[in-house]
């Protein structure tokens, strides 16, 4: 796999006085642990009505990204715009109560809280709470295994389960847009499959999507447009126009050989 | 063992075990939300009853004891506040956490102390009592503030555990404990919950000092000999629970109470600490708890 | 770590003659016993920073190894008459076994539970002492210890010169001992186990026994320390036990860095002369304990490896 030779579309120089169609729009972004840069450089964007996957093999940045985007990790350098308001410079529970909610990779929420008291607990924000009560029964109907064990604690979910009550936590927070990272980590097909209607059905309401996955097929069936991510930068995009072919993405993460 | 002594011993253990809960409590909240142990909550304990004392005695501004506790409740939320920025917060996210806040929380311990010792002096102080007079319980005759302690601490834990298990900043904060960055994550100022915390927990050991300090006499060391006793509480409760603490904190009053009776107080701490020994040799994340927060 | 092994020993022996020389021109008895008390002390940081620094074991309990060291020697000395020499080692002994008992529930035991349980056990040899009063002193303390003593030579003569050597000697033997316990393999064990416990599981050593050794051997020079102490002073409260002296201590060992002896050695000599001088300026005799922990507080914050870092550039 050679270097990221193929810029990303927008000129990382202008300042993000971005179109009023997107919903996110990150700019030359960088961040990282200790000494070294994760991130180099990352440019990318959402539009209000889409669902966009970033695709990658394992270690080169994803999770970094999302985490530097909510804040749970502080930027080093770039730019974060969400609905056309710079957000970079906001602690993580601001960036959440504007309305971008992030759905952190096997997150083991609160362990020794009920599940029920958790979604309660999720609506945190005042936005969120005024919507409490409709989100609720909307996020029982979504998964109603979560409804039958309302009382239980989270520590005792299955896999599945927990994925289930992470996004419906996301959901809880009232979010304007959604970053899901790897929603189908150690899933069976069928609770794929279950997953993958709810995260429609979530997106189809109008929510844009940002959906961090390895799973080509689970991404196919749900986003737009994706980016691939090499070594903490945006080597590709496919799809921009019309839907995404798979064959691209085959060559996309298996190398360019056969395709060149 | 006649009816008049069982009775002595379940008074007098009540009351240790109320003054214990209210403290140790204070404790483990800290611990369960900030993964800290903050060494300077005897000194809370002290400073609280001292500033309840300049504020209501005569000897002080005489202003009554309604505003004593009222003083001293609201200069303990700016002095719990005051405290987790300056010797916790900087070291938030530091490879060597416990051991860094042990030894800055010492330190605070120290200023507190000897702060105390500075401006109230080493001599003997002693609160009035919220409810004067003598009460009697079964067979046991004691004073009415202790009656007082022991009817009040059960309340203040009740309310505690309602605060943190009903309304949302008490979800907040035991969210914030169990896992911080899922918190921020639903938009939970992490931060601010940190300062509700350990004001919280100044309060808690405040209102233990204000209600012991007509019982016993205040000095700069009030704080120490309940803060030795929470640790040894926490160590057999497990610091993790609440609940667990709680338990520890009135077993603890109560074996305190039958040991004193039985073979004298000099003896009672040493078969104390050598219990908790043989405790941990068997069980050692403690009797109750578990060891990680 | 190069440079400073050429300068190193260079620099000791210059400190060691210079401590040697000392007493001749210094007459004043003040200072003198300025600087055996500096000793002391700096036999108790150092011997802290091996069980605290260099094990990495949280350790809290070291001033009441100290305080064990005091009471051993004072009470076989006075009430056994045993002889102040051997009353010293027998100091360095009991701190030793106490601290083996105090680890065996220790070693079992994880992060902030060891603190709580080395606490506690400080706080019960206080209650010890303060209940055998008949025995002890009680809070009163104990009185009237015989003195340290050699063949034809009163230790209570010439200003205090006897008890300087001394006391410079088992200052100087202790922190070689404890370089050498320090640097040798089973140093580098330790260090190995407080850095990555799993790594030193995988290599095969023996975490729980490995900090066994090292809180006896950490506490038998607290011990020594508190047997000279209670000797030279010839007096004893459970003041010692007191938090303000834990936390004098502690700032020694954090102002002259954990994890290398000489740092708390060189900080415990600065420290305690401006803690003793403090103590002499109006109005700081309380307050400069407050000074002494806001400086603790400052270099948690802004020096978290002590002075000695400044020099030593590792």
């Amino acid at each position: 796999m050679t270097a990221p030779d193929t810029a990303p579309p927008a000129a990382a120089d202008t300042a993000p006085d971005t179109a009023p169609d997107i919903a996110l729009d990150v700019r030359d972004l960088r961040a990282g642990y200790d000494a070294s840069d994760v991130l180099e450089g990352i440019c990318l964007q959402v539009a209000r009505d889409e669902r966009v996957g970033l695709f990658g093999p394992n270690g080169h940045g994803k999770s970094t990204l999302l985490n530097t985007i909510s804040r749970v990790i502080r930027p080093r350098a770039g730019r974060v715009a969400f609905m056309g308001e710079e957000i970079g410079q906001l602690p993580a529970q601001t960036i959440v109560a504007r309305g971008l909610v992030h759905v952190p990779q096997a997150n083991r929420l609160f362990p020794d809280m009920q599940i029920l008291e958790t979604l309660e607990l999720s609506a945190y924000t005042p936005r969120a709470r005024a919507a409490k009560d409709e989100t609720l029964d909307r996020v029982l109907q979504l998964f109603p295994r979560l409804a039958e064990r309302r009382r239980q604690a989270c520590k005792t979910l299955s896999g599945g389960e927990r994925q289930m009550l992470s996004i419906g936590v996301g959901l809880m927070s009232a979010p304007r847009m959604l970053m899901l990272d790897e929603p189908t980590l150690g899933l069976s097909p069928k609770l794929k499959d279950e997953l993958a209607e709810a995260i429609a059905a979530i997106s189809a309401t109008g929510i844009p999507l940002l959906l961090v996955e390895q799973d080509i097929a689970f991404t196919l069936s749900l986003v737009d447009r994706m980016y691939l991510i090499d070594h903490g930068a945006i080597s590709r995009e496919v799809g921009r126009s019309g839907g995404v072919d798979h064959q691209e993405i085959m060559e996309m993460y298996f190398g360019t050989g056969e395709g060149a | 063992m006649s009816l008049d002594v069982i009775s002595a011993i379940l008074v007098s253990g009540l009351v240790l075990g109320s003054v214990y809960a209210l403290m140790a409590s204070g404790l483990s909240l800290v611990w369960t939300t900030l993964g800290i142990f903050n060494f300077a909550h005897g000194a809370f304990m002290t400073v609280g009853a001292y500033i309840a004392w300049t504020a209501s005695d005569q000897a002080g501004l005489g202003y009554g004891l309604a505003a004593g506790i009222a003083l001293s409740v609201a200069v303990m939320i700016g002095l719990g506040i005051v405290l987790e920025r300056v010797v916790v917060r900087p070291f938030y996210g530091q490879r060597d956490f416990l051991l860094i806040t042990v030894m800055s929380t010492l330190a605070a311990m120290i200023v507190l102390q000897k702060g105390t010792q500075m401006i109230w002096g080493a001599r003997l102080k002693q609160l009035a009592p919220i409810v004067p007079g003598k009460a009697t319980l079964w067979r046991t005759t004691i004073s009415a503030q202790e009656t007082l302690i022991i009817v009040l601490a059960p309340i203040v834990l009740i309310a505690l555990q309602l605060f943190l298990s009903r309304t949302r900043t008490g979800r907040g904060i035991r969210a914030v404990g169990q896992n911080p960055d899922a918190a921020r994550l639903i938009g939970i100022d992490v931060s601010r919950l940190f300062y509700v915390t350990f004001a919280l927990s100044a309060v808690l050991a405040a209102l233990t000092g204000i209600l012991l300090g007509s019982v016993r006499l205040l000095t700069p060391q009030f704080g120490d000999d309940p803060l030795v006793k929470a640790l040894i509480i926490v160590i057999f409760g497990g610091l993790g629970s609440l609940n667990g603490t709680i338990v520890a904190a009135y077993a603890m009053g109560l074996v305190e109470a039958a040991l004193t009776y039985a073979i004298g107080i000099y003896w009672t701490p040493s078969l104390i600490f050598l219990l908790l020994i043989l405790v941990l040799l068997v069980r050692p994340q403690g009797l109750l708890g578990k060891v990680t927060r | 770590m190069m440079t400073g092994r050429n300068w190193r020993p260079a620099a000791l022996v210059a400190v060691v003659v210079v401590g040697l020389i000392a007493p001749f021109f210094v007459q004043d008895t003040y200072l003198r016993h300025l600087c055996i008390i500096a000793f002391i002390y700096a036999m108790v940081a150092a011997s802290w920073d091996l069980s605290l620094g260099y094990a990495g074991v949280f350790n809290f309990g070291h001033i009441a190894f100290f305080g064990v060291g005091i009471y051993a020697t004072g009470l076989s000395a006075k009430l056994l008459g045993v002889d102040p020499w051997i009353a010293l080692l027998l100091g360095g002994v009991a701190a030793s076994a106490v601290a083996a008992v105090i680890a065996l529930p220790v070693i079992r035991l994880q992060g902030v539970y060891v603190v709580l349980v080395t606490f506690a056990f400080s706080q019960l040899v206080l209650q010890v002492v303060l209940s055998q009063s008949q025995v002890t002193g009680g809070s009163q303390g104990m009185v009237r210890v015989p003195t340290l003593w050699l063949p034809g030579y009163n230790f209570l003569r010439d200003y205090k010169f006897g008890y300087y050597y001394v006391g410079f000697a088992l200052l100087v033997a202790t922190t070689l001992a404890l370089r050498r316990i320090a640097t040798s393999d089973f140093g580098v064990s330790i260090r190995a186990a407080r850095d990555s416990e799993d790594y030193a599981i995988s290599r095969g050593i023996p975490i729980g026994r490995q900090r066994l050794k090292v809180l006896a051997a950490s506490a038998f020079f607290a011990g020594i320390a508190g047997g000279f102490y209670v000797l030279y002073l010839r007096v004893a409260s459970p003041e010692v036990f007191d938090f303000s002296t834990v936390s004098l201590v502690l700032s020694m060992v954090l102002v002259g860095g954990t994890s290398s002896i000489y740092g708390p050695v060189f900080a415990a000599l600065l420290l305690t002369f401006v803690s003793e001088g403090l103590s002499n300026v109006d109005g700081l005799g309380v307050g400069r304990f407050i000074l002494v922990a806001v400086l603790m507080v400052a270099i948690l914050l802004y020096l978290p490896k002590g002075l000695a870092s400044i020099f030593a550039r590792r």
